[in-house]
C-alpha cells in the first residue's frame, strides 16, 4: 500500500507575516492561441467601444464593463480570440476565449492567476506544539507556493466574465 | 534524437464552479497537452452531469423528475449516488446528499421550482435496472463529493495517456500521482489569504473544507454551506480540515463528516485509510490523525 507523508509543515512566522502571492501564469496570448486554435492564423483585431455599445453590453449582461478597449484577433477561418481581465475580491485573473464562427463559446484558458496574500497573523499561538507532528521545515515555504488546498474560491467572476464577453460579441463582431 | 529532459505542462480552466488546475510532468510537450486537453474534457464532463445549476443535468432531471418516476442517469451519476450513499451509510447520516433544500433557503444555491427538500439520504431508491427514484420530493446537490469524483476522472484520464506524474487541483480539492511528492499549501481557516502550513504528500488525495469564504448571517444565525446531515446545522466554527485519502472522492466526503465529528472521526478515518489535519482559527493544528500510527484494534 502506498503510504503518503502526511506530515503538516507549520510555517514559521516570518513566513506568515510577510505578504506573499500565489501566482502562475499559464500562457502566455501566444500559447493560448495555440492552445484554443491550434494551425489557424490570427490577426490582431482589437476594439474600441462607443460609450452607447458600453451601455448595451451591460444591459444585455448585467455586468459592469471596466476597459472600453478589448482584446480580439480574427481566426482565420472563422471564430474569435479575445484576451480579458477579471478582478475578484481575492484574485486577478487573465484569460483568453475562443469563440467559434457562430459566437458560442469554442474553449476558456486561464491565462494568469494572482491571488494575493496579504494578510497578518496577529495570534502568535498558532505555534501550538503538536506532539510528535509537527516539524519546522527549513523550506521557503512562503516564497514557493505552488499548490493550495482550501476552501473553494468560486470561479464566478469568469462566468461574469464570459457573459459580459458574449454581449460584445453580439453588439460588436457578430456583424463584422 | 530524443531528449529526457523533463518538462512541466500547466494549465487551468473555469469549471465546476472553481479553478481547476492540471499540471503533469514529462518529457514530450505535445503529448502531456493532449493528455491534459482530454483530462479537461472528462471533468467538463462531470460537471454537465452533476451541476445543480444547469437544468439539463443529471442531478437537476433527478431533482425535477425522480420523486415522479424513475430517472435514468448516466454510469458516472449512478457511481457518485452509490458511493453517496455508502458514505451516508458509514457517517449515520451526517453525510448526506439531499440537505441541498437547506442550502437553497440559504441561497447558497439558487431557487427551484420543484419541490423543497424533505426527507433523506435513505429516500434515494438506486433501482437495480440504473434508474434511480425519490420516495419523498427531494433536492440532492453533490456539491460535497463531486469535485472530488472529476479529480479522479481526470488522474485516470492522464495515467491512460501515459502521464506518469501530475495533479489535478479543483478548487483546493486535488490529487498528487506518480513519484514525486509534491508541497501542498492549506489555507489558514481565519485569513484564507494566508497560508497556515504545508503537508507533502505523494500518490494522495488532499481535500480542505472551511468556511471562510462561505459563512454568512441569515436571521441573526450563523450559516454555512457544511452541514450535519442529521440536524441541518450549519457548521459554524472558524476552522478548517483536511482529509488525505487514496483517492480525492473520499477526501471530498470526509471533510464534511469531519468538521461534524472532529476526533470522533478517528474510526472512521481508519476504515478508510484516511488522515487528518484539524486547523484551529489561529491557524495552529489541533488534532491530526494518521491510520498507521492511531489503527483500529481489528487491523
Amino acid at each position: 500500500m502506498t503510504k503518503s507523508e502526511f506530515v503538516f509543515i507549520a510555517l514559521p512566522i516570518s513566513a506568515v507575516v510577510a505578504p506573499s502571492t500565489f501566482a502562475v501564469q499559464y500562457l502566455t496570448v501566444d500559447q493560448a492561441q495555440r492552445a484554443i486554435f491550434p494551425g489557424k492564423s490570427l490577426t490582431a483585431a482589437p476594439v474600441k467601444l462607443a460609450p452607447a455599445q458600453r451601455k448595451t453590453i451591460e444591459q444585455a449582461s448585467g455586468v459592469r464593463v471596466l476597459h472600453d478597449e478589448q482584446q480580439v484577433w480574427r481566426v482565420s477561418g472563422g471564430g474569435w480570440f479575445i484576451v480579458d481581465e477579471v478582478v475578484g475580491k481575492h484574485e486577478f485573473i487573465t484569460y483568453a476565449v475562443g469563440l467559434n464562427p457562430n459566437g458560442s463559446v469554442k474553449q476558456i484558458e486561464v491565462m494568469d492567476y494572482r491571488e494575493t496574500y496579504g494578510g497578518e497573523i496577529r495570534n502568535e499561538n498558532w505555534r501550538a506544539q503538536f506532539v510528535g507532528k509537527t516539524s519546522q521545515s527549513q523550506l521557503k515555504l512562503d516564497r514557493d507556493i505552488k499548490n493550495v488546498s482550501g476552501a473553494t474560491l468560486s470561479c464566478r467572476h469568469i462566468t461574469d466574465g464570459v457573459k459580459r464577453l458574449l454581449a460584445f460579441y453580439d453588439v460588436a463582431l457578430k456583424r463584422s | 534524437m530524443r531528449t529526457n529532459r523533463k518538462i512541466e505542462v500547466r494549465r487551468c480552466r473555469p469549471l465546476l464552479g472553481t479553478f481547476v488546475e492540471i499540471q503533469a510532468f514529462g518529457t514530450n510537450p505535445v503529448e502531456l497537452e493532449g493528455a491534459i486537453d482530454a483530462a479537461f474534457l472528462v471533468i467538463a464532463q462531470v460537471h454537465r452531469l452533476m451541476s445543480f445549476h444547469d437544468s439539463e443535468s443529471d442531478v437537476s432531471r433527478l431533482n425535477r423528475d425522480a420523486y415522479y418516476e424513475a430517472v435514468r442517469v448516466h454510469a458516472w451519476t449512478w457511481r457518485v449516488l452509490k458511493s453517496a450513499e455508502e458514505f451516508s451509510r458509514n457517517t449515520d447520516g451526517i453525510f448526506d446528499v439531499t440537505t441541498a433544500g437547506q442550502l437553497v433557503k440559504w441561497s447558497y444555491l439558487p431557487r427551484y421550482r420543484f419541490p423543497s427538500g424533505m426527507g433523506s439520504w435513505r429516500d434515494i431508491v438506486l433501482e437495480v435496472t440504473g434508474r434511480v427514484r425519490f420516495r419523498r420530493p427531494l433536492l440532492i446537490d453533490f456539491g460535497g463529493i463531486a469535485k472530488g469524483f472529476a479529480v479522479d476522472r481526470a488522474v485516470e484520464v492522464l495515467k491512460r495517456n501515459r502521464v506518469m506524474t501530475g495533479i489535478v487541483n479543483a478548487g483546493g480539492d486535488l490529487r498528487v500521482f506518480g513519484s514525486a511528492s509534491q508541497i501542498v499549501h492549506i489555507r489558514h481557516p481565519a485569513q484564507p489569504d494566508c497560508a497556515a502550513g504545508a503537508v507533502r504528500l505523494r500518490e494522495r488525495a488532499i481535500a480542505t473544507s472551511g468556511i471562510y469564504f462561505a459563512r454568512r448571517e441569515n436571521r441573526r444565525r450563523c450559516v454555512s454551506p457544511i452541514l450535519d446531515g442529521r440536524t441541518s446545522r450549519a457548521a459554524c466554527d472558524m476552522i478548517s480540515v483536511t482529509v488525505g485519502a487514496a483517492n480525492c472522492m473520499t477526501a471530498d466526503a470526509l471533510t464534511k463528516v469531519l468538521f461534524a465529528l472532529r476526533e470522533r472521526a478517528a474510526p472512521l478515518l481508519a476504515q478508510y485509510s484516511a488522515d487528518a489535519l484539524v486547523l484551529e482559527r489561529d491557524g495552529g493544528p489541533s488534532w491530526m490523525f494518521d491510520p498507521t500510527c492511531d489503527a483500529s484494534p481489528q487491523t
